[in-house]
């Protein structure tokens, strides 16, 4: 072979290489190698991802971001393996793992986007909404109407709750979220203090604490600002009627009230006194480690907190005898269901196999094993809860006590606000903190992002 | 050499069709849809030049807008001078600049991910070294909150990338490699100084590659996002926001597609004004 024929055979080669690469890139893979199951061993990889009909096994896509850290990770685990042990034979799951909310979220968006949902999904942050709006989200309700003892598990408060104005339910929820807040007790008892009756002791609280030295709250404006919204909802959600209804509200006409001020003008004092020196911009994780490490007297959580008290890599030894519960001031208490789940399939077969999955997760087995393993609260009254459970978890039963004297329940924002609305939390916060906007310009803010979404 | 024009239609074709399919596509797509109306599950309509106007009488959008290209010129500026700097201390190869143009590399090798944890960590209210520093130099507990009390936030996030011109750096330091030795010895025997022969030899020579080293520093303040994201996520309110964080929340938090994409062509139309502006002020296009 001459120089030249090699030269010719290379060139033809590169370009062969480079026409294929192209095409390589450009194609759409038939399978998805993101198919794994969560971290445990619960083996439901399918190869194919459309319904196999010849061989009676359909296919449905999961994805989830009960993963890595997340508190949830052993019950979805249990979950997705009883699926497995009884569905495995005929329906096989493709399962997305995300490694966040906001991941999953975004995620979730873009395929809304293009019709695109998976099967099941997390109706959470506005999902629910989108799938409604695009055409995707089954009517939930015959499903319920066919199967009499699921409907029982589910209680029909949460249906209710997840009653579309149009009369049809598109989310099934498995869980009640019932929120009160931690209090370190040796601090409470130094300071000479019990927890608030009213929110004007909940200040003097706040200050007696102050004066023995203890920063009184872990407070924190990143991420979602999940504690301090928690704190700021409980103001709101106990101000009387008016507030208690705003709060009990799914997207608000607006936020420029007399209770939503009042409540920010309470926060803004808070922020600038009454917490630690990193609360605003923290991440959630900064401020339970606040709390953790008696940094702080006080935080706003719910009950998937407590397992962290006795978790030695967390807490000091000996820290969940130190930690007490209470309900909010005015017997206010957050108690309402998120959005849960929507099936999104888009033939009768992956539909039947979705609701299956649905029920795997939101039952009342479900329930049980996300109550014992994730400290969830179930939806239903069909729950047993054992004098084991009760034993080894003495928050959940004071939390469940409060609600029998309580006055007010009301929603998280997460739950009745818009996405942009919650973001607007964490971006003005730092402003009223600093003094450079006020309570109703903040108020103000908060409608316009409301604006923005709707 | 004579050159097959096939071969060249051959070699060519890939990277045409990536472009085409890729990014012509993509963009004429952005194009059209910055004149409709579209939000996930609903209709598309056509809505004129109205995501436009809207976007002119937002004040969050002026904002964003005012931020980029407040950062486009410190990059233009102040970035870039402290490459060339950088790389005019490196020529000297002294002992030192070995180990200085990898120590000034290193930033520019770790992801923004990680860069932003570190600087949360660093700059942290409670814990972070540099409160801890001033605490002990003042005598007082020293508590700043450096990314989000709204006096220190913008200037603390444009610190989180100003300083870090590696790669201008290094671009001009190749250059510098290229300059005939002969020349510097010319000057060497006029009994130019250092300082003078950086600035009249050495400077006027490297101005191609500043120029290219600017359009690069300018153009990444289009694509900065992630580490905004991780350090104040745009605020307080919206005085850390810019045009990709915007573009972001207006698509993936507000579902606001069209509205996006009316962004995402002001932004493009940024970016050209700039590289155009870079190129004149720069003379790129023209020889020595």
């Amino acid at each position: 072979m001459n120089e030249a024929s090699f030269n010719r055979i290379c060139a033809i080669l590169t370009a062969a290489g480079l026409a294929a690469a192209l095409f390589a890139a450009c194609s759409q893979g038939g399978t998805q190698s993101s198919s794994a199951p969560p971290a445990g061993d619960t083996g439901e990889v399918a190869a194919e991802s459309t319904a196999s009909a010849a061989d009676g096994v359909i296919t449905i896509k999961y994805p989830t971001y009960a993963v890595g850290a997340n508190i949830n990770v052993k019950a979805e685990q249990a979950k997705l393996a009883r699926f497995e042990e009884l569905y495995g034979d005929t329906i096989k799951l493709e399962i997305e793992e995300l490694p966040s909310d906001p991941a999953y979220t975004d995620k979730m968006k873009i395929l809304a986007a293009s019709n695109e949902l998976p099967d099941l999904v997390d109706g959470k942050n506005g999902l629910r909404d989108l799938a409604i709006k695009n055409g995707q989200a089954m009517d939930l309700l015959p499903v319920l109407e066919a199967d009499p003892e699921y409907r029982a598990d589910l209680g029909e408060e949460s249906i209710q709750a997840n009653m579309s104005e149009d009369g049809k339910l598109y989310s099934i929820v498995g869980n009640s979220q019932v929120v009160g807040y931690y209090y370190n007790k040796e601090m409470f008892a130094d300071a000479g203090i019990e927890p608030a009756k009213t929110w004007d002791e909940f200040t003097e609280n706040c200050e007696k604490l102050l004066a023995k030295g203890y920063t009184p709250m872990a407070l924190m404006t990143g991420e979602n600002s999940w504690t301090t919204n928690l704190l700021l909802s409980s103001m709101i959600g106990t101000a009387g009627e008016a507030g208690n209804t705003l709060m009990n509200t799914y997207h608000p006409e607006t936020y420029q009230t007399p209770e939503v001020i009042d409540a920010l003008e309470r926060m803004k004092l808070y922020l600038q006194k009454y917490t630690t020196a990193d609360a605003i911009g923290a991440l959630y994780a900064n401020a339970a480690n606040n709390f953790e490490q008696e940094q702080a007297a006080m935080i706003f959580n719910g009950l998937w907190m407590t397992t962290d008290f006795t978790n030695p890599e967390k807490c000091p030894e000996g820290f969940d005898e130190k930690v007490g519960i209470a309900a909010y001031p005015e017997q206010g208490l957050i108690a309402n269901y998120a959005e849960g789940f929507v099936v999104c399939s888009t033939t009768p077969e992956k539909q039947d196999a979705a609701v299956k999955l649905m029920k795997c997760f939101t039952d009342a087995e479900g329930q049980r094993i996300s109550m014992e393993l994730a400290n969830n609260i179930p939806a239903g009254n069909n729950v047993e809860i054992s004098e084991d459970f009760k034993a080894a978890n003495p928050f959940f039963v004071q939390l469940m006590d409060f609600r029998k004297d309580i006055k007010y329940t009301y929603a998280t924002f997460d739950v009745m606000a818009y996405a942009s609305v919650v973001d607007a939390f964490g971006k003005y916060y730092p402003d009223l903190a600093y003094d450079t906007i006020t309570a109703a310009e903040m108020a103000q803010k908060l409608d316009e992002a409301a604006a923005s979404s709707k | 050499m004579k050159v097959s024009k096939r071969w060249i239609v051959l070699f060519l074709a890939p990277g045409t069709a990536l472009f085409l399919f890729i990014y012509a596509l993509s963009l004429g797509m952005l194009l059209v849809t910055s004149f409709t109306s579209w939000s996930i599950g609903s209709e598309v309509g056509f809505a004129g030049l109205g995501n436009y106007i809207e976007l002119f009488l937002s004040a969050t959008f002026r904002q964003s807008l005012v931020n980029n290209l407040i950062w486009i010129l410190l990059q233009c500026t102040i970035h870039v001078a402290i490459g060339v700097v950088f790389a005019l201390i490196i020529a000297r190869r002294k002992w030192y600049y070995k180990i200085a143009r990898t120590v000034f590399m290193i930033p520019n090798i770790i992801s923004n991910a990680a860069l932003g944890m570190l600087f949360l960590c660093v700059l942290n209210p409670k814990f972070g070294p540099l409160n801890a520093a001033l605490t002990a130099i003042t005598g007082k507990p020293f508590t700043h909150n450096w990314f989000l009390d709204p006096r220190t936030a913008f200037l603390t996030v444009t610190l989180t990338w100003l300083p870090f011109a590696a790669v201008v750096g290094i671009l001009v330091l190749a250059e510098m490699a290229a300059v005939d030795d002969s020349i510097y010895e010319a000057s060497a025997i006029d009994g130019a100084s250092e300082f003078q022969t950086n600035i009249y030899v050495t400077l006027p020579m490297m101005r191609n590659v500043i120029g290219t080293g600017t359009v690069l520093a300018a153009t990444s303040m289009l694509q900065k996002l992630d580490i905004i994201m991780m350090t104040t996520n745009g605020g307080p309110g919206v005085k850390t926001t810019n045009m990709p964080m915007l573009i972001y929340q207006t698509a993936l938090r507000d579902n606001n597609f069209s509205l996006a994409n009316a962004q995402g062509v002001l932004l493009i139309i940024i970016g050209l004004i700039a590289i155009g502006l870079i190129n004149r002020i720069y003379r790129m296009n023209e020889a020595d």
